[in-house]
């Protein structure tokens, strides 16, 4: 067949892909199922792990794909995309559709979508619909719901399992909505999440006063010092460190550069150590100069401070990089002709140095802005998000960012495992995280030089 | 006069407004910020006055006069908020700190003395160079040099500060962050444990961190050969560099290859079991050993996925090529991490939580467009000659990338390998979610298990595996610092 081309070839070939890749994961969810059914048993009510799905379907797309590429020779071309566009598929685009579906439920820790096998109670009859339990079904189970009406459970016996809703329950008995196809030995309630709607938006802008634009606006004002802040030290450095009449300049370069060289994840756990209030080395040494002890950590004001000291050091060596680099492609026929002209150095720097350092300058400047607002291993590894501040939720504290705040609804015992809530807010950082990163590729034009 | 007062009204109102928002905008951000009224009013009037003055006096139309106000407003501004980060300040020496009323002083005075000894000795150099040279050489030029290195060497002394502490606390076995015992020393900067004491050097938090922790023979084995490979490695490239010899470099190159295989090997090999210690802390090389493998096993995953779709990106020109180069940096937009919440749960109901596997699942989506995107490029540079004169001796497509391409695309590689190697060994937040267990714990997530639980007694442990844990990045770092700068800035220069 000849190869189809533009769009009508575009849209051919990704469905001939599609339809691969689907029909491998049917084959491999197949294949899943019966390996389930095989090694599933009372004592092991988990069956095999559920990554087995992965691997099966894999199996299963190698030969289909050999039996397309004799088909149709031409497709070949994606093979050689295909594993990356399956990995960003698996792990970049499907989770965001699930942060999306996620942040209309009430998923939580309490209600984690599995079953709870501390519920479990003995099926000791059943016919068609109706099971007999060996408690009442409302102990047994520990029902959500009254009556039982309309709970999932997860049925276990003979080696297999499935999930049934109950349609009504009375005493030991249970009924329903659909017959199991296997005798049940024994049931278990599941830990169902729901739809909820816009709950966890109504939430979150209900509450925004004591989270959502507190932490929007110290999100902004933090990124935003942070780049004003690294990029005048950092340009600063670059400038002076650029003259090459300068004695010692790649020894500066090269020490300087210190704060980027070590691991971020580390050095910020040592800053927490360094800003400590009565024994921290920072406050030893301002003791030395008067200084009385700093409440680095302790107090909402200076926490602020300390996480913008603490990015400006780790930060501005970045951008004193960047900066040289950018120099580095201005001719110095430039500088020779200013100096020539009789211009100063100080003319030379406004005239020549400051206007072509400008356009690549621009986007660093935001990619950093984009990196430092979602920068979590600073506030988390820093300060936590704290210390607390006067009417605010729990999780939001005074240098809380909107993802830092995400992290801690979702995860920490203070949110508790409000999941569903977490997604939420996920989504409205995604929403200006994709905002910043536009304005990025407007500037930057990063996609003019490549259509042909 | 009327219009005097005119104006002065107009003004008035430009303040209100300012201040109004001005006071919104503070509440909302710093809310810890609390305004002191009679302070407040004084300012107020004090900037309308000072504003509607200026303006009169300058002969400014109103809108000069609003600038005015708003720079006075924002003075105002920042003034409270010094105000209020003094106040947070008990004005009281820390206990058993080494405290010296208005120290300051001395360090002004200090500085103040160094620039007048650099001035001193610049124009005794200058004169005597002139004298000799017969040059005019400027001495205010000169001289400003000296106090730009006066700067940097400062800036340095404050930038290496925390990494100078955090290093001596690693060797002083009695430094917990709790001790009260002030150290003996004639030397001010020394009792104030601004400078390390080296009198007292110690291997204890060290030790500490390797005890019970047992090492087969053939592991020793390993590490030696991988050593001795590094060392081979080093020396050969510092006599290739010297002699300008490209044999040499290839073999250097090689030997280093050889020997990341013999440390990939090590870390593959080493287990649990081996650790025995009691407490956490003597599991920290198991978390450098956690560490290594994630971070090796996703920069291999990254270079595995980026070159065959960099190179067909370079190469074929199939219908949809550029829409899907489009969705590739589309999608880069999306750090992976802010889909944690689906990640927690797709790794949960696949099993996977609590695994390196599923770990490494939730990095390698978020590897693939950079990695492409470089790869791409440097495919580009590489003119199409070579592949051309392969399909001539028959060879199909892709032999010519596995053969042609490939091999001569390995500082490439390395590039993407490290990159993706030194992020991973930073990422915290996913491995924090993921690696719930302490034996799969990694260097960060383990260190932050220190500082949130029994620190106060651990300082100096701490401090210890902060140094070691940074090691392998710093070598990294500045081993192929070129790697790091060109490929981040013209990275970002280009993009």
């Amino acid at each position: 067949m000849h190869r189809p081309q533009g769009l009508a070839g575009f849209l051919i070939e990704i469905g001939l892909l599609a339809g691969a890749v689907l029909v491998a994961f049917a084959v491999g969810a197949a294949a899943y199922w019966g390996l389930e059914a095989a090694f599933t048993s009372p004592q092991n009510p988990e069956g095999v792990p559920n990554y087995l799905i992965l691997v099966t379907s894999l199996l299963a797309l190698v030969p289909i794909l050999f039996l397309l590429a004799r088909r149709y020779p031409w497709i070949t071309d994606w093979y050689y995309l295909l594993p990356g566009i399956l990995f960003i598929l698996a792990f970049t685009v499907y989770p965001i559709v699930l942060t999306v579906y996620l942040a209309f439920t009430d998923y939580s820790g309490l209600r984690n979508g599995k079953p709870d096998r501390s519920t479990e109670t003995r099926v000791v009859g059943h016919a068609g619909r109706r099971l007999e339990l060996a408690l009442p079904a409302d102990r047994g189970l520990r029902c959500r719901r009254p009556g039982c009406r309309g709970e999932l459970i997860e049925l276990v016996g003979s080696g297999r399992r499935g999930d049934f809703r109950v349609e009504a329950a009375r005493g030991r008995t249970l009924v329903l909505t659909r017959a199991p196809a296997f005798p049940p030995a024994y049931a278990y309630r599941v830990n169902a999440f729901h739809f909820v709607g816009f709950k966890n938006f109504v939430f979150i802008f209900q509450n925004a006063s004591k989270a959502l634009l507190p932490v929007f606006g110290w999100n902004v004002v933090f990124a935003l010092l942070t780049v004003l802040s690294t990029a005048l030290l950092g340009g600063l450095l670059g400038i002076v460190l650029n003259n090459p009449r300068l004695p010692l300049r790649n020894l500066y370069r090269t020490l300087l550069v210190i704060p980027w060289a070590l691991p971020a994840v580390i050095t910020i756990q040592v800053w927490v150590a360094l800003l400590n209030k009565q024994f921290g080395a920072i406050n030893r040494l301002l003791g030395l100069l008067g200084v009385y002890p700093i409440p680095w950590l302790l107090d909402p004001l200076w926490a602020k401070a300390a996480v913008l000291l603490v990015n400006l050091w780790l930060g501005f060596p970045y951008m004193m990089t960047a900066t040289l680099g950018a120099l580095s492609t201005i001719p110095d026929e430039l500088y020779e002709a200013a100096r020539v002209d009789g211009a100063s150095g100080l003319a030379s720097l406004r005239a020549i140095t400051l206007p072509l350092l400008w356009p690549p300058f621009i986007p660093i400047l935001l990619s950093s802005f984009a990196f430092n607002f979602n920068n979590f291993n600073l506030i988390y590894l820093l300060t936590g998000g704290g210390p607390p501040a006067e009417g605010r939720l729990s999780t939001a504290q005074a240098t809380d960012i909107l993802i830092s705040w995400a992290y801690k609804t979702a995860f920490r015992a203070e949110g508790q495992s409000a999941y569903g809530l977490g997604a939420a807010i996920s989504l409205v950082i995604f929403a200006i995280t994709v905002g910043i990163s536009l304005v990025n590729f407007r500037v930057t034009g990063a996609f003019r030089e490549e259509r042909r | 006069m009327r219009r005097w007062v005119l104006g002065l009204l107009a003004l008035a109102g430009y303040a209100g407004l300012l201040r109004f928002a001005g006071a919104g905008v503070g509440g909302l951000l710093l809310d810890a910020y609390q305004r002191d009224r009679w302070g407040e009013a004084g300012l107020l009037v004090m900037g309308v006055l000072a504003a509607a003055g200026l303006a009169r006096l300058l002969g400014l139309p109103g809108r000069s006069g609003a600038l005015w106000v708003g720079g006075l407003e924002a003075a105002n501004y920042l003034l409270s908020l010094a105000l209020a980060m003094a106040r947070a300040v008990t004005p009281r020496p820390a206990f058993g700190a080494v405290f010296v009323p208005f120290g300051w002083r001395y360090l002004v005075l200090g500085y103040a003395a160094l620039a007048l000894l650099l001035l001193f000795l610049s124009a005794l150099w200058v004169g005597v160079k002139n004298r000799l040279t017969g040059r005019r050489q400027s001495l205010l030029a000169f001289y400003g040099y000296a106090l730009l290195h006066l700067f940097l060497w400062s800036l340095v002394l404050l930038v290496f500060y925390p990494v100078v502490q955090i290093v001596a606390a690693s060797f002083d076995p009695t430094n917990n962050l709790f001790s009260f015992r002030r150290v003996d020393s004639p030397f001010l900067l020394i009792r104030a444990k601004v400078l390390p004491d080296f009198a007292r050097v110690s291997l204890a938090n060290y030790r500490a961190l390797v005890q019970g922790v047992r090492v087969p023979p053939y592991q020793w084995g390993l590490l030696g050969l991988s050593a001795a490979l590094l060392l081979a490695a080093l020396l050969v490239g510092a006599w290739g560099r010297i002699q300008d010899d490209l044999k040499k470099r290839e073999l250097a190159g090689r030997l280093l290859f050889l020997f990341a295989a013999a440390l990939f090997l090590l870390v593959l090999l080493v287990h649990p079991g081996q650790f025995h210690g009691l407490g956490t802390e003597t599991k920290f090389l198991l978390w450098v050993r956690n560490t290594l493998l994630l971070s090796g096993a996703t920069g291999l995953l990254a270079v595995a996925l980026t070159a065959p779709a960099g190179y067909a990106f370079a190469r074929f020109s199939f219908p949809g090529r550029y829409p899907t180069l489009l969705a590739f940096i589309f999608v880069q937009m999306f750090p992976g991490f802010l889909a944690l919440i689906a990640i927690y749960y797709l790794l949960s109901a696949l099993d996977l939580l609590n695994t390196f596997t599923g770990l490494l699942l939730a990095y390698s989506g978020g590897i693939v467009s950079f990695g492409s995107w470089v790869y791409k490029g440097y495919v580009e540079s590489l003119g199409r000659s070579l592949e051309e004169a392969a399909y001539i001796d028959g060879a199909t497509r892709f032999q010519a990338f596995l053969r042609i391409v490939l091999p001569i695309s390995a500082p490439i590689f390395v590039f993407i390998f490290l990159l993706q190697f030194v992020a991973t060994y930073s990422e915290f937040i996913l491995a924090n979610l993921v690696l719930t267990g302490v034996e799969k714990w990694t260097v960060g997530v383990g260190l932050y298990s220190f500082t949130t639980g029994q620190f106060q007694t651990k300082w100096g442990i701490f401090a210890a595996a902060s140094v070691l844990g940074s090691l392998p990045i710093v070598l990294i770092f500045y081993g192929f610092q070129q790697y790091f700068v060109s490929g981040y800035t013209a990275g970002a220069v280009k993009e």
